[in-house]
């Protein structure tokens, strides 16, 4: 088994590596040009491919030399068209036997036939390739890097003819090889033209230079996306960044990063930030606060934040903090009925030439979300599923998980998420609320309108039936005043219309009312009394002054009569009606104190 | 700031739990030492924040536990408000209650500790304090066991958020001693106070800090003294029920003769042979102003353990400290047994904030209780409806119909004051109260509403600087040194390490080691030299001190140096001496005439490094220091054993790093040796100074800094 096994994987690699060399394809003319004016490596090649072999090609090979592959952040491919118009490449990964490095296959729109030629633009961009050196420095120095790379370009091809053009970040340059004479301009380095190159060829290209543009490597970041359907979508990035320069050597003195504008001018004071134009409510702060250095910016396409760290990162320095906003969920949710798509950037600008040592993505979807699935612009490795709670939460919500290590920006593309979400749900946690609070109100009615109480207290109940009949006395009473009063309006109207019959009737109603509410009086007089409380004695003190007020009200009564029947004089009638008005008063004031105290 | 360490407890108690919190062992303070923090705080707050953290996940409301933190002090400030209302309420009226919440609600006194973000113990902890008056007010009136036992859980709440508790101990049981002398003692009394003491006690020995310290400190001993004296009290009441008349008189002879020097005699027995702990230094304070700055220069050096100033009266109090005697007169003219209370409530704690101006706060609120109690005096006298006209009461038969209310005030005005002195009256005391509420918003915005940690600056066009200098350094300290590094600074710092940078501190606001204290103090005060033997002794990686001379910052080290050189001086007194760092004329000064000793010391070199080249201001000399308004007396400061490691933009921190010994350059011979001082030198001799410290506007002097120990 194991040597059929063998055999035919040897088999298997003959024929691959015989249709490597097979396709015949020739890189006639390529254009490399090193970028290594950032921390970056960007290796630009535009080659022209020709075919010179018998049959139509559907495909090519890219290949990485095994030193810069492992720092490989990007690739990519694209077909230059006649009107400048870029196709890109599908790129698969793939092993070639007997050579390191890695390699991709380009699949090609359309078969090259025999003896045509195509222009293609192949970018790569490599991370932390840039090695400082002298590892650490002082804050007044300079900071120089080397760079070690590759003449030529690394091809399973034969190449006729090629140039390299390095940039460079600065003027200033230790040393570089200088393989076939190459010419040295500003901030750049012309290598080439090299003729006749076989295929997987190598030889070390070395570049020692000033560079201090900021070295910032970004050696975690978590960004957060939180989906409402209430319409809003908040984004938190928290982001651990380092500056992976040189190191500072020595003391950082404050006094010379002040006064002297080349001192520690490798160290970053700040960054921008570009955010989506619809972003508010952004937020910059780290654990102990927010951090008060930085600025916002809102232009018409993106919203552009300062960030400056709480203070300049040298060479070594960490630095952490977490930057968040809201969105508008109608600019990146989509929905048909029940099914919803959510386009996101799976990562976004923290600031130019970024580079990114670890993406984690948490997308947390509403509660209930179900069916859910993801479509990755590249390839990214799912976590496993977790659940989040927030506020009235009751089963969780999901959460999906991804991570990727480096990346740069040429991986800022949008991710979408499908799933379904059944709009009812939205109502659950409103409902929560409403629920809680009618068993809140509700247990408050049951409380106060039910007695609870595991002993009888009889003196409170004494005092609460004492309470009730005072309460009724009073109303009795004051009824009983009104009555008095009403008679008054009576005997004027007498005084004036003479009719006899009508006082005679108000005389009769306030009889018979008075007697009723002064039955009633007695009864609740002696209920008081039954309960034991003093207040009986009170009572019945209004009820004698009343005897005597109702005397007086009926006493000016007769007064009135006798006035109306001329058996007295009017000016003797005044003075009587004055002595009874202010005998009356004061007993309706005595009851009135009596009431009082009650 | 205490807060700081507050948040830490907090934040450990959330994500461990109680018991691990109980049993915390905190090795990143007081290096070597450490410190058992679950043994040596007060919890309550802690486990306060963290019960509501609980609960509210409980219920998936998923607040973080620092945003309980945050809003605990206001929530409690509520509670305050309502427990101040209720026993203002059992004092005097309802309506009386209703002003003092309403005053309790501004008053700056009580504010300064109930904003937002002050997490501090006296957040909860007074209204505890409130909550435990009222309790014990409703008990004494009541008799009832009920309300004393709700009085103990609320007392023991109190012992578990503060060391104020003391407060409560002896003001009780000195209320139930005066009821004794004025004759007005009585079964309810004596129901209230011995369930009060028995289940009290017990309760607040609970407290792992607390724990026999009850029934062992002499603070405890009045109250155990009150309960001896109420039951022999009653025990005799009893007996003379019982006894004929000459019976009694033999017993109650006999008895206090005998009894009292043996009770007398078994305390002071206790105290000698040290069962019973002698009054703490502490509180000696309290009653000899001077003591501290004496024998415990680590409490005088903290400006919140002051004598309070008249201003800082005016300041926290305003109109209701002209007031409040008005409310204790009319307590006192109309007294009884829970008034007597209020009034000796209102005595101690006047005499206590006049000591410290810490304690303002708890006279705060009975100054809020009894001017509410004369503002509604006065109202209920002046502000009250004309009498009802005798007509207008016969005509509107509505007025019969609500006899019982609208009639109330008809007897309090039957003096007849005239309608004009009236309303004069009325207003005048409207404005006053329209003035207060002014005050109180202009201090709270001012004084109270802005982060210590934070400084602000304004421009001369009103535009605001942000000085966020702390945060720089701590989070640079935090992400740019090992996760074990060892950091030296003033002790008023240490919290703020431990909370903001995570890292491991020397000495920190509780001030529990004062040889250790000293210790860091002896190095900041020694030369460069003397200093690297201390700091390779205590194995310091980083120091740190705070700088103000570059924006004119008065709390910074220079300005404490010289309590740093006392607190070293009482350890140490034959390596420091403080008449070493002042000037002939006895002056602390830093410019050219400044002692030697301070020209050399480590703290004067690290926070001058390289100052001396800094020119602020074309009209000023290069090196000018714009705290102490001096040219810097040594412009060439060099530094052997330490680097600079780090400056914050304002020079406000500076952090210096120990170098390694292979690193560093040979070191002098030459230690620290004292200039054989004169018999007049060595006497104690207090130094100044020399610029009074201003207040700089919007910016406040470091106010906090306490410990979390007793008080």
């Amino acid at each position: 088994m194991w040597s059929a096994g063998a055999v035919s994987l040897v088999l298997i690699s003959c024929l691959f590596c015989a249709s490597v060399r097979a396709d015949g394809l020739v890189n006639e003319d390529v254009k490399r040009t090193l970028d290594l004016s950032t921390h970056l490596g960007k290796i630009t090649a535009e080659i022209q491919l020709g075919n010179h072999g018998a049959s139509r090609v559907h495909s090519f090979t890219l290949a990485l030399e095994p030193e810069l592959a492992p720092h490989l952040a990007f690739i990519g491919a694209s077909v230059k068209g006649e009107e400048e118009e870029d196709e890109s490449l599908e790129l698969k990964e793939k092993t070639i036997p007997g050579q390191s490095g890695k390699f991709f296959e380009a699949q090609l729109p359309s078969s090259l036939a025999p003896g045509a030629k195509l222009r293609v633009k192949v970018e790569t961009v490599f991370s932390h390739v840039l090695k400082p050196f002298p590892t650490q420095i002082t804050q007044a120095e300079r900071q120089l890097v080397v760079f070690q790379g590759n003449h030529y370009l690394f091809s399973p091809y034969p190449t006729r003819s090629q140039t390299t053009r390095v940039r460079l970040a600065s003027k200033t340059v230790e040393t570089y090889t200088k393989l076939g004479n190459p010419t040295k301009s500003d901030e750049a380095i012309e290598y080439g033209p090299f003729k006749d190159v076989p295929p997987f060829s190598q030889d070390a290209m070395k570049i020692h230079y000033e560079n201090n543009t900021p070295f910032l490597t970004i050696s975690s970041i978590t960004r957060t996306i939180e989906v409402s359907h209430w319409g809003n979508i908040a984004v938190e990035e928290t982001v651990d960044l380092r500056h992976t320069g040189a190191y500072l050597k020595g003391p950082f003195s404050r006094y010379d990063y002040q006064r002297q504008s080349d001192s520690g001018i490798s160290s970053v004071k700040s960054f921008k930030t570009i955010l989506p134009a619809s972003a508010q409510d952004v937020y910059y702060r780290d654990e102990i606060g927010n951090i008060s250095t930085s600025h916002l910016q809102v232009l018409d396409d993106s919203v552009e934040v300062e960030i400056r760290p709480r203070f300049p990162l040298f060479g070594g320095w960490k630095t952490h903090y977490m930057i968040g906003y809201n969105l508008p969920s109608y600019e990146y949710l989509y929905n048909l009925g029940d099914q919803y798509a959510l386009k996101m950037r799976l990562v976004d600008h923290v600031y130019d030439d970024q580079v990114i040592d670890q993406l984690t993505v948490k997308l947390i979807l509403p509660e209930g979300a179900r069916n859910i699935h993801m479509d990755t612009p590249y390839p990214i490795t799912r976590s496993q599923d977790e659940l989040h709670y927030t506020y009235l939460d009751t089963f969780g919500r999901p959460v999906l998980v991804a991570t990727k290590n480096n990346l740069v920006e040429q991986h800022i593309q949008d991710v979408v998420v499908h799933y379904n979400f059944n709009k009812i749900l939205m109502l659950q946690e409103p409902l929560l609320v409403v629920g809680a609070f009618y068993i809140l109100f509700f247990t408050v009615i049951i409380y106060v309108r039910l007695d609870f109480s595991i002993t009888k207290d009889p003196a409170a109940e004494v005092r609460m039936k004492v309470a009730s009949i005072t309460e009724q006395v009073l109303t009795l009473v004051n009824k009983r005043l009104g009555l008095y009063r009403h008679m008054d309006e009576v005997v004027n109207r007498y005084k004036q219309s003479r009719d006899t019959g009508a006082l005679n009737s108000g005389r009769k109603t306030l009889e018979a009312e008075h007697r009723t509410l002064t039955n009633d009086i007695t009864a609740l007089q002696a209920r008081l009394k039954a309960e034991g409380s003093d207040l009986a004695e009170k009572v019945g003190e209004i009820q004698k002054l009343d005897g005597q007020l109702k005397d007086l009200v009926s006493r000016s009564c007769q007064e009135a009569e006798r006035l109306v029947a001329g058996k007295v004089k009017k000016d003797a009638y005044i003075d009587s009606d004055k002595t009874l008005t202010g005998k009356r008063q004061e007993l309706v004031s005595r009851i009135d104190s009596l009431l009082d105290a009650l | 700031c205490v807060n700081r360490f507050n948040y830490r407890s907090t934040h450990h108690l959330s994500t461990n739990g109680f018991y691990e919190f109980l049993n915390w062992f905190d090795e990143r303070a007081w290096y070597p030492l450490g410190r058992i923090v679950g043994g040596t705080v007060y919890p309550g707050l802690m486990v306060t924040a963290g019960l509501i953290h609980y609960l509210l996940n409980l219920v998936h409301l998923s607040v973080h536990i620092r945003d309980v933190c945050v809003f605990l002090a206001p929530v409690f400030s509520g509670l305050t408000v309502m427990s101040t209302f209720l026993l203002t309420r059992e004092l005097w009226s309802r309506a009386a209650g209703l002003l003092s919440a309403c005053f309790m609600a501004v008053v700056p006194g009580y504010i300064s500790r109930s904003v937002a973000g002050s997490f501090d113990n006296e957040a909860v902890a007074i209204f505890a304090l409130q909550f435990t008056f009222f309790l014990w007010v409703k008990a004494v009136k009541t008799g009832s066991v009920f309300w004393t036992v709700g009085c103990c859980l609320s007392y023991f709440y109190m012992v578990s958020a503060w060391g104020g508790y003391v407060f409560i101990i002896n003001l009780i049981p000195l209320h139930v001693f005066v009821l004794l002398l004025m004759r007005r003692f009585s079964k309810r009394v004596y129901i209230a106070y011995s369930t009060f003491y028995v289940i009290g006690l017990i309760l607040s020995m609970q407290i792992p800090f607390v724990g026999f310290q009850p029934i062992r400190t002499s603070e405890h001993m009045a109250a155990a003294g009150v309960f001896v004296l109420v039951q022999i009290y009653s025990f005799l009441q009893a007996l003379r029920e019982r006894l004929t008349r000459q019976e009694r008189q033999t017993v109650f002879s006999v008895a206090l003769c005998a009894a009292a020097p043996l009770l007398c005699v078994c305390v002071v027995y206790l105290n000698c042979i040290g069962w019973i702990a002698p009054w703490s230094g502490r509180f000696y304070s309290l009653w000899d102003t001077g003591y501290a700055k004496v024998h415990i220069p680590i409490i005088a050096s903290v400006s919140e353990h002051q004598p309070t100033t008249w201003v800082s009266f005016f300041f926290d109090l305003h109109v209701l400290v002209c007031t409040f005697p008005a409310g204790l007169w009319f307590c006192i003219r109309n007294i009884s047994d829970e008034r007597v209370f209020v009034v000796l409530y209102a005595v101690s704690a006047v005499y206590f904030a006049g000591v410290m101006v810490r304690l303002m706060l708890t006279l705060t609120p009975v100054v809020c209780v009894l001017s509410a109690v004369a503002f509604s005096s006065v109202f209920e006298r002046y502000l009250s409806d004309d009498p009802p006209a005798e007509d207008d009461r016969k005509n509107s038969g509505s007025v019969y119909e609500k006899a019982g209310k609208v009639r109330k005030h008809v007897g309090v005005c039957e003096e007849g004051l005239g309608s004009n002195i009236k309303s004069l009256v009325s207003v005048l005391l409207l404005l006053l109260l329209l003035m207060f509420t002014v005050h109180c918003t202009w201090v709270t915005s001012n004084a109270y509403s802005s982060p210590s940690v934070v400084l602000a600056s304004y421009n001369h066009d009103g535009s605001r600087n942000i000085l966020d200098d702390f945060r720089e350094a701590y989070s640079w300290l935090r992400l740019n040194t090992g996760p074990h590094t060892r950091i030296m600074s003033w002790w008023d710092y240490g919290y703020q390490i431990a909370g903001m940078a995570n890292r491991t501190t020397l000495v920190d606001n509780n001030t529990w080691n004062n040889s250790h204290i000293a210790l860091v103090g002896k190095a900041m005060a020694s030369n460069e030299s003397a200093a690297y033997d201390i700091m390779r002794l205590l194995g310091v990686d980083y120091v740190l001190i705070v700088f103000g001379g570059v924006i004119g910052y008065v709390g910074d080290d220079i300005n404490k140096f010289l309590w740093m050189v006392r607190i070293a001086e009482g350890e140490h007194p034959g390596d420091v001496r403080e008449r070493d760092f002042l000037s002939p004329q006895g002056e602390f000064r830093v410019d050219r005439s400044a002692s030697p000793a301070l020209l050399h010391s480590l703290l004067y070199k690290m926070s001058y490094y390289r100052f001396g080249e800094v020119q602020l201001d074309f009209r000023a000399p290069p090196g000018f220091d714009r705290t102490r308004n001096a040219e810097i007396g040594n412009k060439d400061v060099r530094l052997e054993q330490l680097e600079e490691a780090f400056s914050s933009e304002h020079w406000l921190v500076r952090i210096y790093r120990v170098k390694d010994p292979q690193n560093r350059l040979e070191r002098n011979t030459h230690t620290h040796t004292h200039t054989p001082s004169s018999r007049k030198a060595t006497r104690r001799k207090r130094g100044f100074i020399k610029n009074k410290l201003v207040l700089k506007k919007g910016r406040r002097v470091n106010r906090k800094q306490k410990r979390t120990g007793l008080d």
